[in-house]
């Protein structure tokens, strides 16, 4: 039972439910802040998106006509659940491991898929002409970075599983024990292939520029959440920032994980994160136009699938 | 949940119409949002595309006969509490279109417009100032 408890506790509160969510609001409020700064204005508060999901929460729900109102209104719902759970399985080096109860990185994966999938479900209830737009470019673009990051995932869990006497690994916990002991995957240039698609597949999954096509203000409207108001809106922005702490902390989990325990551990992991999220995100939505959806279909196929495959050629070679 | 309504004012998103203006003013609009000089997102503003997202609306040109019952049904999609920004002469009076056979009435008898920035078009700064003002009506109402 305790264990029980115990996972329930994790999923809601930490590392899952409430930490990621403030994980992600201030990842995003300073991320606001850097690109403001990059463009030499003085940009928002840092806790402006706890501001606009409090504002969110009193503004009227409008559900379009002829859309099911019980799928419209369910999927934000499932879309912040499923980041919770997934928060609850990225390790924090020294404060948390991920609990053998809830499945191993295979799980994780499919997880980060849903949020996609509820994007699109969203716009297609939504009836509107330009969500269902949003909807085909989400799927292609999901269609095009789910190949290579699956390469790179397995090239890790090959490697760190060889060093075990297995062939795989599929836990998050053995890849972050194996950096522990033979240093980061981010020094070692065997694994650059790797990093390098997982760096493109990154903006790609946050729906960052150059990537953020299915979620054009300047074309599509918004997207899938044209029709998203009030406090299911707010859902939508709640489930895109732990997504963004899910993700990142993915990132660091697989490349850099080495941190000290305790207390400086989870400092480390924050840090890790505000770092990953201004350069990676701030910088790229400053200095990048939006591709087309054909253009980053292409790119996106082509450039991480090459890595991936090389990058696990490779390790299966050398190891 | 009440005491959630003080950061209301601190998240105002502006959604844009133009019931067929010169532009004009949009180009002002635009301006005030792209320009560092006249930052307003440093008021928690954000311009936003759709119509279900806004809080603050702008509503720039005369209302021409074509656009009035869009303007109209559009202005209905806009989620409660909102607070509405006339921007430019033009919706107060049809300014230089005026006289024309293509006007409706003034923008008041169709929509409550709580501000009126006047101008032709007005300055930024004059556009910035309306928003602070339809700031305050917009905490006053959530």
């Amino acid at each position: 039972m305790p264990e029980t408890l115990k996972l329930i506790f994790q999923v809601l509160v930490f590392p899952g439910g409430l930490f990621a969510l403030c994980l992600g609001l201030c990842l995003k409020g300073f991320e606001r802040r850097i690109r403001a700064r990059l463009q030499r204005r003085v940009g928002p508060p840092l806790l402006q998106p706890f501001f606009d999901l409090a504002k969110l929460a009193r503004k009227d729900t409008t559900i379009p006509e002829g859309a099911p109102a019980c799928l419209f209104s369910a999927l934000p719902f499932a879309g912040v659940c499923s980041m919770a759970i997934a928060a609850a399985m990225i390790p924090i080096t020294g404060v948390h491991l991920a609990p053998a109860g809830l499945g191993d990185i295979l799980v994780l994966f499919y997880l980060l898929a849903i949020p996609a999938i509820v994007l699109m479900l969203a716009g297609s209830a939504s009836g509107s002409p330009f969500s269902a737009i949003a909807f085909s470019r989400e799927l292609s673009i999901m269609m095009a970075y789910e190949g290579p990051i699956l390469l790179v995932i397995l090239t890790i869990a090959i490697r760190v599983g060889v060093s075990q006497g297995g062939w795989i690994a599929l836990s998050l916990n053995d890849i972050i024990a194996y950096q522990q002991r033979y240093g980061a995957f981010l020094f070692d240039p065997v694994m650059w292939p790797a990093l390098l698609a997982f760096l493109v597949f990154f903006p790609a999954n946050l729906g960052v520029a150059p990537f953020d096509i299915p979620e054009a203000e300047s074309e599509v409207l918004d997207g899938p959440l044209l029709e998203y108001s009030g406090p299911l809106l707010g859902l939508f922005k709640m489930m895109s920032a732990m997504k963004a702490g899910v993700v990142i902390g993915l990132g660091i989990a697989l490349f850099y994980p080495n941190a000290p325990g305790g207390a400086l551990g989870l400092m480390c992991f924050v840090l890790k994160c505000f770092v990953v999220s201004s350069l990676g995100v701030a910088v790229l939505r400053t200095s990048m136009g939006r591709m087309r959806i054909d253009q980053a279909f292409r790119f996106l196929v082509i450039w991480p699938g090459i890595l991936g495959l090389v990058s696990l050629v490779v390790v299966l070679w050398r190891y | 949940m009440s005491s959630l309504s003080r950061f209301a004012g601190k998240s105002p998103w502006l959604y844009r119409i133009n019931a067929g203006s010169c532009n004009g003013c949009d180009v002002e609009l635009a301006t005030t949002a792209i320009i560092p000089r006249y930052d307003v997102e440093r008021l928690g503003c954000q311009y936003c595309a759709s119509p279900k997202h806004a809080d603050i609306v702008l509503i720039t040109g005369p209302l021409t006969t074509r656009v009035k019952d869009k303007v109209l049904s559009l202005y209905d999609e806009i989620p409660n509490p909102k607070v509405t920004v006339a921007i430019g002469i033009c919706p107060i009076s049809g300014g230089v279109f005026r006289e024309s056979y293509t006007m409706s009435r003034p923008v008041d008898e169709y929509i409550p417009v709580d501000v009126n920035v006047p101008g032709c078009p007005p300055r930024p700064q004059a556009i910035i100032e309306g928003i602070a003002k339809a700031i305050k009506i917009l905490e006053s109402r959530s």
